[in-house]
């Protein structure tokens, strides 16, 4: 059954594995470029609280000269849902082309031949999110070391989240193209529903997760102007912060100029009004919950990829 | 219930959704016979034969193949069972040889010998893709696959439909080798009946979900006569025998009847009837919609 079950599905593993290897192709010499830049900047004598201007200078300058090439790794969010679908067609294939009816048939029962079948494509799949999880985390390790790992985009593609996105995708594909037996249609909904399920969790699901922290400090305006990082509380280093509202010294919240403040010119108190001194609020989860948050993610679309599964094995075992 | 039934059903259904596909279907397919199932297309054959192998559930009454549930204990009787499925689906990337690896890796009792001895006999090229097999040479590779399991019950389904006039004689040849050699039971089912005589000695007639008849080829033949004679009812001919199709014209009547003992009345003319002149009027019969002749033998001709 191994060999059987290897050579039904060699097709879709290799073609995931080519596309990690095309990733790979990508992310290694800009990863590089990105690890020695940083090493040659001396950024690693930046990473403390309270840094010097031309600390932030230079890290000004090393984000920005990035900016472009991290908006489009961005994208390889989208790989997971990529290969857990694709590893689905192998099962959803069967079903369509109809060679379920001689599996099904030779000596070996209907359960182990999808149990074994679906236990390859899983195994498949946490392979594929182990080589992406390794990929991505290595790339983004200066990022990290600079800014933490709570923000979206990097935070989507560490720990363990990627396990659980791929096995989604997959289950999602499978318990699908169970009912359906259509691949092509299947997988192009399943993949559509992987991308749906990832936007809703990502902009309004994670930050409901863990009841968000809250801090507010006292603003203080230099008279000669100038962003600066201080005055931010430490408990702030690194975490993901959800909301930002500045007030004036009596609490009232006052509207910043939107549009025209970059996060440092607020946390700073530039862009109060009439640069008079307040409060910040700020909602925050901390970059101390970083695991937590990754297990409670993974625990969530790994759940549902069980699910799902399971009932894609029972579909093909009672209703087919 | 004979003891020496292979596949044996009892009130056997299968319902899709609110439609039933097969009803109340009682047969018993004795050991060692080649047992021909016809019926037009969507008559419940391919329904039946999928329970028998286990690929479905009956909805209602029962199934055994060898004594046992098809379903429930499908760890015994599938190593029992071969089946080649409608359209003979393999792994159309598959070459030959791996086509067989497959069926040693998943069959116990796989005897290489005989795939090996068909595969040279009919000169099947081992490295070649499956995909790119004739649609013969595909239906005796799926054959193969089914054969070197040493099945005690061969189950084919339509397994001649979709090939061209040789390849279906050949394929009928293989299977009537087999049965010389080994002895399998074998059922097949297909709604061409020019071909089946030769190789069947039972025959089973499905019609709209349910059998219309069951029998060895034999006496079917023995016992249905066509009777010809002057314009009349069928009144008095249904009394004792059983009117499978009356026709009639301006002067005579013909009717195709299933013969209860031997018919004395001499304004009959008796005349034998060939297999497939009664399966045609079989499929006519018992609260089946009236169809003309020539429907009939399109259905049945495809």
């Amino acid at each position: 059954m191994i060999w059987v079950g290897w050579r039904l599905q060699r097709t879709e593993v290799l073609i995931a594995a080519a596309i990690v290897a095309l990733l790979a192709a990508l992310l290694v010499p800009t990863g590089v470029e990105i690890a020695s830049t940083y090493h040659r900047d001396g950024l690693s004598a930046c990473l403390g609280q309270n840094t010097s201007d031309g600390c932030n200078q230079a890290i000004d300058a090393f984000t920005s000269q990035f900016d472009r090439l991290r908006s489009l790794i961005a994208w390889f969010t989208l790989v997971p849902g990529l290969t857990g679908v694709l590893l689905a067609a192998p099962f959803v294939l069967e079903l369509e082309h109809g060679t379920y009816r001689l599996a099904w048939t030779q000596s070996i029962t209907r359960r182990r031949w999808i149990v074994s079948k679906l236990g390859l494509s899983i195994a498949a799949a946490l392979l594929v999110a182990l080589g992406l999880t390794l990929l991505e985390t290595w790339w983004h390790a200066p990022f990290v070391h600079l800014e933490g790992r709570m923000d979206n985009s990097v935070f989507d593609s560490e720990g363990t989240v990627i396990f659980g996105y791929t096995l989604f995708a997959l289950g999602l594909a499978t318990a699908v193209g169970a009912v359906w037996r259509r691949a092509v249609p299947a997988l192009v909904v399943a993949f559509a529903g992987y991308f749906a399920a990832r936007i809703f969790v990502d902009t309004w699901l994670r930050q409901r997760l863990v009841t968000p922290l809250s801090v507010t400090w006292p603003v203080l305006v230099r008279d000669h102007g100038g962003p600066r990082k201080g005055g931010e509380p430490a408990s702030l280093n690194h975490a993901w912060v959800i909301s930002e509202n500045p007030s004036d010294r009596f609490g009232h919240p006052v509207s910043v100029l939107a549009g025209f403040c970059s996060k440092a010119q607020v946390i700073s108190g530039n862009c109060l009004p009439h640069k008079a001194s307040g409060y910040m609020h700020v909602v925050y989860e901390p970059a101390s919950r970083f695991w937590l948050l990754q297990g409670l993610e993974t625990a969530m679309f790994g759940g549902i990829a069980l699910v799902l599964i399971g009932f894609a094995v029972w579909w093909a075992h009672e209703r087919i | 219930m004979s003891s020496s039934a292979v596949l044996e059903t009892d009130g056997l259904g299968k319902r899709y959704g609110s439609k039933w596909a097969l009803r109340d279907c009682s047969l018993a397919i004795p050991a060692g016979s080649v047992t021909a199932l016809v019926g037009p297309n969507g008559a419940g054959k391919t329904t039946l034969l999928q329970l028998a192998v286990g690929l479905s559930e009956p909805s209602a009454g029962s199934v055994h193949v060898l004594g046992r549930s098809p379903r429930a204990e499908s760890h015994s009787v599938l190593p029992a069972v071969g089946f080649v499925a409608q359209e003979h689906p393999l792994y159309r990337g598959f070459t030959v040889a791996e086509t067989l690896k497959l069926g040693r890796k998943l069959n116990p009792g796989w005897d290489e010998a005989v795939a090996i001895e068909r595969v040279e006999r009919l000169s099947l090229p081992l490295d070649q893709k499956v995909g790119k097999l004739s649609g013969g040479q595909q239906a005796q590779v799926a054959l193969t696959l089914a054969l070197a399991k040493r099945p005690e019950l061969l189950v084919l389904d339509e397994p001649i439909a979709s090939l061209d006039p040789l390849a279906r004689r050949e394929f009928l040849q293989s299977v009537m080798a087999v049965v010389a050699e080994t002895g399998t039971t074998v059922v097949l089912s297909s709604h061409i009946v020019a071909d089946l005589e030769r190789v069947c000695d039972h025959l089973v007639i499905l019609a709209l979900g349910r059998t219309q008849l069951v029998g060895p080829i034999d006496e079917i033949l023995a016992s249905h006569r066509l009777l010809t004679g002057p314009r009349t009812d069928a009144e008095a001919v249904a009394r004792v025998h059983e009117v499978i199709r009356e026709e009639h014209t301006e002067r005579q009547t013909t009717l195709l009847v299933r013969a209860n003992g031997h018919v004395y009345d001499s304004r009959w003319q008796l005349n034998e009837v060939d297999l497939e002149e009664i399966v045609l009027a079989y499929l006519g019969h018992r609260g089946s919609a009236p169809m003309s002749h020539e429907t009939f033998r399109e259905a049945m001709t495809g």
